[in-house]
Order: C-alpha cells, then sequence, then structure tokens
C-alpha cells in the first residue's frame, strides 16, 4: 500500500513541478526567454547550465520548453483518447461495422508510425497544431485495443444483457452503460498515451520536424546536437532536455502504475 | 492456418494502405501537384517548364490512368524519378538501403534474443530478487528517449574515453575489401547497433516477461516440475514452445519499428543510410525520395510480417498436423 502510494506521490511530485514550470516560469528563472549573454558560457551560479551558441540562459530554455513540450504531449493525448476510445467501442460491435473497425485497428498497429509521421509531416507542414493532430492521428491504437478487451468483456455482463432484454438500442446501451464502465481504462491508458505522445513529438523534434516557433525540449537537442555542443564540450546542454523528456515521462508512468494497481486489486481478488 | 491467413492478408492491406497514401496525398493537398511531384518551387517554374512536367507525369490525364502510371512505375522498381537529385528514386534508395540493414538486422536479432532469453528466465522465475531488479530497470530504461541513450553512448565511449569512433561507418583511407576495412566497419557499427538495441529491448523484454510468467503457471510446467525435471528442461522444452508464436509476432514487428529506430541513429551517428536519405528529403523538399522510402519501408514491414507468419505456420504443430489436434 505504502509502495503504491509513493509511486502516485513520486510522478504526481515530478509532474507538479514540470506544471508550475509550464504556467510559472517566473519562479524558476529570473531571465526572459530571449534575453542574450555571452555565447558558450559554462554553468555557474548566475547560469545554472550555462548559456548556449546564440547566449541564451540553457536552465530559462528548459523552464520555457516544458509548457510547450506538455502542451503538445497532453493535447495529442487527449485527441488520442477520443479517438481510441470512439473505435475501441465501436471495434467490439457485432456484424460489419465491427470488422471493418476491427481491421483498422491491425492496419494501424503495422504501420511503420515514425517514418508515415515524418513524411505526413512534410506534406503538410509541421506547426504544432499539426504534430498534434498527426500524432493523434497514429497514436491511438494503444487505447482502442484496450478499450475494446474491455468493451468484449463487458458485453457478456448480466447487466448488458438485461439491457438488451429490456429492448434498449444498441446506441443506447453503448453510450449510457458501456463507456461509463471504460473510464479507469482510459485514465491509465491517457496517462500511457501522454507518455508516448511526448516520445513522438521529442524524436520528431530531435530529428528537426518540429516546430520552430514553438521549440520543445526535443528542439532544444537537436539545436545543441547541429551547433555543435560537442566540440565546445557543453555535454550539459545535449542532456539536459533528454533528461527531462526521461523524468517527465517516468512521472506520467509512475502515475499510470499506480492506477493499474489499483484497477488489479480490485478485480482480483 | 485461417489466423495466420488473416495476418498475412493484413501485412498486405497495411502495405495496399501505404501506397494509396502515397499516390493520393500530393494530388489531395492544397497545392499545385506538380510543384509536390517534382519539389520545385512553383513561383520559379515558367508556364512551359510546368507544362513539360505535367505531361512528364501524366497529371493531364484522368486518375485512374495516373494510378495506372503509379502501378507501373511500383512495378518496373523505379518508384519514381527525383527531379531534384536527377535519378530514378529506386537507385538513390539502393545504395543506402545497405547501410541501415546493416544497423537494422544486427540489432532485430540482439534485442530480440536477449527479450526471450532474459524475459524467458525472468518470466519463469516471477516476484524473485533477479525479476524485479531487471523488471525495474527496463521500465526505467523504456522511459528513455532513444536519442538520450545514443548521446549518452557517444558521451562516453567517444568524448570521455576515445575508444570508438563517433560518426560515418568507415575511416577515410581505409581500402575496401581488405581485413582492415571490416575491423574498421565493425568498430563503426558497434554503437549504433548497441544504442538501438538498448532502445527496443525493453518492450521485447517485457512482453516476453509477461507472457512466460502466464505460461509458467499453467498445470502442465507444475507436473513437469513434479516430476523433477530440471528448470533448463521445463524453460526451453515446455515453455520456449508456448510462446514460439507470440515470440516470431514480436520479431516481425520489431523490424519495422527498427528501420524507424535506424531513422534517428543515422542521424545521430551520421550514418549515410536510407534515415539520413529521408531527412535530406525533407529539408531538400525532396517528395518523391520522401514516398518512395515510406514505400520501401512499408514494404520491408510487410515482407517481415508475412516471414515471420510463413514461418509461424510451418513450426506450429496444429497446423502441420492438421486442426484435429
Amino acid at each position: 500500500m505504502i509502495k503504491r502510494l509513493f509511486s502516485l506521490f513520486f510522478g504526481l511530485f515530478l509532474l507538479l513541478l514540470f506544471l508550475t514550470a509550464a504556467i510559472f516560469p517566473g519562479l524558476f528563472t529570473a531571465y526572459g526567454q530571449k534575453e542574450m549573454f555571452a555565447p558558450w558560457l559554462t554553468p555557474e551560479a548566475e547560469h545554472l547550465l550555462g548559456t548556449n551558441a546564440l547566449g541564451y540562459d540553457i536552465f530559462t530554455e528548459l523552464v520555457y520548453g516544458a509548457k510547450e513540450t506538455l502542451f503538445v504531449g497532453v493535447c495529442s493525448s487527449v485527441l488520442t483518447l477520443f479517438l481510441g476510445a470512439a473505435i475501441g467501442t465501436l471495434s467490439g460491435a457485432k456484424g460489419f461495422v465491427g470488422g471493418v473497425f476491427n481491421g483498422l485497428i491491425h492496419i494501424f498497429a503495422l504501420l511503420p508510425k515514425l517514418v508515415t509521421l515524418i513524411v505526413l509531416a512534410a506534406f503538410v507542414g509541421s506547426s504544432s497544431w499539426n504534430l498534434i493532430l498527426l500524432i493523434a492521428a497514429f497514436g491511438w491504437v494503444g487505447t482502442a485495443r484496450a478499450v475494446r478487451a474491455r468493451v468484449v468483456h463487458l458485453k457478456v455482463q448480466p447487466f448488458v444483457e438485461n439491457c438488451v432484454i429490456q429492448g434498449y438500442s444498441p446506441w443506447h446501451i453503448a453510450v449510457r452503460h458501456i463507456v461509463p464502465n471504460l473510464s479507469d481504462v482510459l485514465l491509465s491508458r491517457f496517462l500511457l498515451g501522454v507518455n508516448s505522445c511526448i516520445m513522438m513529438e521529442s524524436t520528431l523534434s530531435f530529428l528537426g520536424f518540429g516546430d520552430l516557433y514553438h521549440p520543445t525540449w526535443g528542439t532544444m537537442m537537436n539545436f545543441a546536437y547541429k551547433r555543435g555542443a560537442f566540440l565546445r564540450q557543453a555535454y550539459h546542454y545535449l542532456l539536459s532536455p533528454g533528461v527531462c523528456i526521461m523524468l517527465l515521462s517516468m512521472a506520467f508512468f509512475f502515475m499510470s502504475l499506480y492506477f493499474e494497481r489499483r484497477r488489479t486489486t480490485i478485480q482480483e481478488p | 492456418m485461417k489466423k495466420y491467413g488473416k495476418n498475412i492478408l493484413l501485412a498486405l492491406v497495411c502495405f495496399l494502405f501505404i501506397v494509396a497514401l502515397n499516390f493520393f496525398l500530393p494530388r489531395l493537398l492544397p497545392g499545385d501537384p506538380v510543384a509536390y511531384l517534382t519539389g520545385f518551387d512553383e513561383e520559379n517554374m515558367s508556364a512551359a517548364q510546368m507544362e513539360s512536367y505535367r505531361q512528364a507525369l501524366h497529371l493531364d490525364k484522368p486518375v485512374v490512368v495516373q494510378f495506372g502510371y503509379y502501378l507501373r512505375s511500383l512495378a518496373d522498381g523505379t518508384l519514381g524519378f527525383s527531379f531534384q537529385k536527377n535519378a530514378a528514386v529506386s537507385s538513390l534508395i539502393g545504395q543506402r538501403l545497405g547501410y541501415t540493414l546493416q544497423i537494422t538486422l544486427p540489432a532485430v536479432a540482439l534485442s530480440t534474443l536477449l527479450g526471450l532469453i532474459w524475459g524467458l528466465h525472468c518470466g519463469f522465475c516471477k516476484n524473485t530478487l533477479t525479476d524485479r531488479l531487471s523488471t525495474s530497470f527496463l521500465i526505467l530504461l523504456n522511459t528513455v528517449p532513444i536519442f538520450l541513450i545514443g548521446l549518452a553512448l557517444m558521451l562516453v565511449f567517444c568524448f570521455q574515453n576515445r575508444l570508438l569512433p563517433y560518426a560515418g561507418l568507415n575511416t577515410a583511407g581505409v581500402l575496401p575489401n581488405t581485413p582492415a576495412f571490416y575491423w574498421d566497419r565493425l568498430r563503426h557499427l558497434i554503437l549504433p547497433i548497441l544504442t538501438l538495441t538498448l532502445a527496443t529491448a525493453p518492450s521485447r523484454f517485457l512482453l516476453m516477461r509477461n507472457t512466460a510468467a502466464k505460461i509458467s503457471a499453467e498445470k502442465y510446467v507444475l507436473y513437469a516440475r513434479q516430476r523433477g525435471l530440471s528448470n533448463h528442461k521445463i524453460k526451453f522444452g515446455y515453455v520456449l514452445k508456448n510462446i514460439a508464436q507470440p515470440f516470431l509476432a514480436m520479431v516481425g514487428m520489431s523490424v519495422s519499428t527498427c528501420v524507424g529506430g535506424s531513422l534517428i541513429i543515422e542521424n545521430l551517428f551520421s550514418v549515410n543510410g536510407m534515415g539520413k536519405l529521408l531527412t535530406d528529403a525533407v529539408y531538400t523538399l525532396d517528395y518523391p525520395l520522401m514516398q518512395g522510402i515510406l514505400f520501401v519501408t512499408a514494404g520491408i514491414m510487410a515482407i517481415s510480417m508475412i516471414g515471420t507468419d510463413l514461418l509461424c505456420i510451418l513450426i506450429d504443430p496444429k497446423v502441420r498436423l492438421g486442426e484435429a489436434l
């Protein structure tokens, strides 16, 4: 029990830290986002992580990057959730409709996601919103699978059978009786979904396909790598955004771990 | 048999989906398809040039005929023409595909083998100290982005201790086809392969561990233990046989994820493979080349999926000995 709560609080603590950085960046850093200093300063008390090639304070960049990273991750994950819940529920339907949506899930699971995303982003342009839509359009498979498994399980429950006997329409049963029972699956999938969406976005940004006007941590790493942080031995510049991505995805993972365990302990005994 | 047949059909449908996407993307998006299919800016072209491209690309014909021409370009293996590089797309990809596969295939083999053996072991002795330690370690590793792993390895092995080279696949000046050349290539390949293996191993491990743990709770495993069979025998004689099918399906899936991962690694380690070609194509807006690469990746995915499904049919006793078993 204590261990379970620990994973929740650890996750919440990390998430709150990043959230405050995203909402009130002024609390963490005294500098503005575009304030210039001498380039390539080494880490010291005034500049916690030094400055980059253009003279921006790296720590400040990190703090402002939290907002963009969280924004893309959470938005695309919410979209993913809606898509996944809808397609997952529909794929649990009988007959032709269920077959079509089930096939759709299988097809999207097989697609080479990263390459498809890169090519599509190149065609439609890579602004933040385009990236969010694209990541959501290819990221719903996991959610849909989990929802489908739950729907298949729920469909044979007595209360659904009762609804069928009472003569409710399948539409009514799905919306009023099955979807409300999906909440715990959706919650844990949402947390894991934010995780994978952030990973996807930072991978795209690291490759240089992100939105340059809203630099996320992935974009920062791309700049660091391209502007010769290796040669300047500014290793902290390269690694710190990556460590932030790792901590953020760990936060969501630990929280999902708590809800996952709660679900299994409720169901098993 | 029916199950595997369905899987093969799904892989083919997915492949066709990519082909259709490739065809319709430049034609449905706002903007002139000529600009998309040549990669040149519309404003920089004269009307006569525009018209000649339009005819060369058959864009003046009905869509069905265009689709026919598109399918023919796929069938004869040119995959379209890159006007920017002035070469057939297939020849451009052909030069680079080898490098990508040199990274991808060893990484697929290593990470799936690691996942299989270690996951089997940990699933078999579930909840022991080894299992808990390795599971939590790999879960943590799963949250690390792939480029961070690559950068960290690069820092440790190339910049702090100058043990391995950090860019390219060859040192300049080493003659091809000599023992020194192969040794040099191997040294260049170590870090990319290691990065890809570390990045893809955790998910494979977790899948295999959970499957093996489920099988180990079966009654026939308990019976085998009661008969006093050694753990080694139970693991490889009983449990392995039962996880072979999900394992093979996973190998098939992992080929395409590894090709995706290889894109990042090629950019990180400056390897001149297909991933580097793709990023170059995106930066120069060389749309035909991008589409060609997407097609080839989908092809690799379809081949690996179909290959592993055929293998499943060959080794599955239920299919081999008839469904009556």
